[in-house]
């Protein structure tokens, strides 16, 4: 389960670092709020996370200094790709920590899951990103 | 554990003085169930039907996966210009279906979805997506709840199902 669980953590903190990139690049009121709250609400899983190592007695590792983004993000095209990449990592993360955890645990990894895939959908939609949906969430593809 | 492990071997003795049964007694009863079950076994007693298996815990979202498909259909249908935007959801339900069965074990009922239980529904394009979201709202219910009480093995599927009929909230929006 710690593997997991630091799965997790690191997709968290990948997601924090790349809105501070992607809010640059964002202009629309709804967008920016999206964006800014999208961050607060992945600081909150974060800090969820680290909780619960330490509950373990194993301690969450070290974030790492920097992140090497899978594209540059110049603009708001490109920051709204990074986003929804963003978005599908950390349900892809979650979507691992099902297996491993039982009820109240589980329940909140799949609630971590279900609303990156549902941030993911709705970047999508801002960007004009088709199609909108997909069958298996967080499945990796 | 150990606790219920010691009280096993506590009680053990005492129910069978208590019972009146001696040993020997609950050895020969044992021994005639035994001899059943191989009697069984070597196909003499076939006559008896064959139990009916348990539904597995997942039929009722199988179920439910087609008639939502059956729904997004007859939607479709009453509905040309909502086709674009509610195909693709329809085929995510039929892949769940789809993936339930095979996790279930058994076929697909022939045909896919869409009975004719799934009326078209008379009205609007906005009442047809408001019946649709509230569908999908519940049947996301359906699925978490699921997930949270499946086996390990099955909790990932279940997830991106659970996930999935979310999604679908906010594509109907």
């Amino acid at each position: 389960m710690n593997e997991q669980l630091a799965g997790a953590l690191a997709a968290e903190e990948a997601a924090i670092y790349a809105y501070g990139l992607i809010g640059v690049h964002l202009t629309r009121v709804s967008e920016v709020s999206g964006a800014r709250d999208s961050e607060q609400e992945h600081r909150r899983r974060r800090d969820y996370l680290v909780d619960r190592l330490d509950e373990l007695k194993t301690g969450a590792p070290p974030a790492p200094a920097g992140y090497r983004l899978p594209f540059e993000v110049t603009n708001r095209a490109s920051a709204l790709k990074l986003a929804v990449h963003v978005e599908d990592g950390v349900a892809q993360a979650w979507r691992a920590v099902l297996p491993v955890t039982e009820k109240n645990a589980r329940n909140d990894a799949l609630s971590a899951m279900t609303d990156s895939a549902v941030r993911a959908t709705a970047w999508r939609r801002f960007a004009g990103i088709t199609p909108l949906t997909m069958a298996f969430p967080g499945r990796p593809s | 554990m150990p606790d219920t492990l010691e009280r096993m071997v506590l009680t053990g003795p005492v129910r069978m003085s208590d019972s009146g049964h001696t040993r020997r007694r609950i050895l020969t009863a044992t021994g005639a169930i035994m001899a059943g079950a191989t009697l069984a076994g070597c196909g003499l007693l076939d006559d008896e039907p064959d139990p009916v298996p348990a539904p597995d815990p997942l039929e009722p979202l199988l179920a439910e996966a087609l008639s939502l498909a059956g729904a997004f259909d007859a939607a479709i249908l009453a509905q040309a210009a909502l086709a674009e935007r509610l195909t693709p959801l329809a085929e995510d339900h039929r892949a769940h279906a789809a993936e339930l069965a095979k996790v279930i074990g058994k076929p697909l009922p022939s045909g896919g979805a869409a009975g004719p239980s799934a009326a078209a529904p008379p009205g609007s394009a906005a009442e047809t997506l408001t019946a649709l979201r509230t569908a999908e709202q519940a049947a996301q219910k359906t699925a978490v709840a699921a997930c949270v009480a499946a086996p390990a093995e099955r909790a990932a599927l279940l997830g991106s199902i659970a996930a999935c009929r979310a999604i679908h909230v906010l594509a109907l929006r």
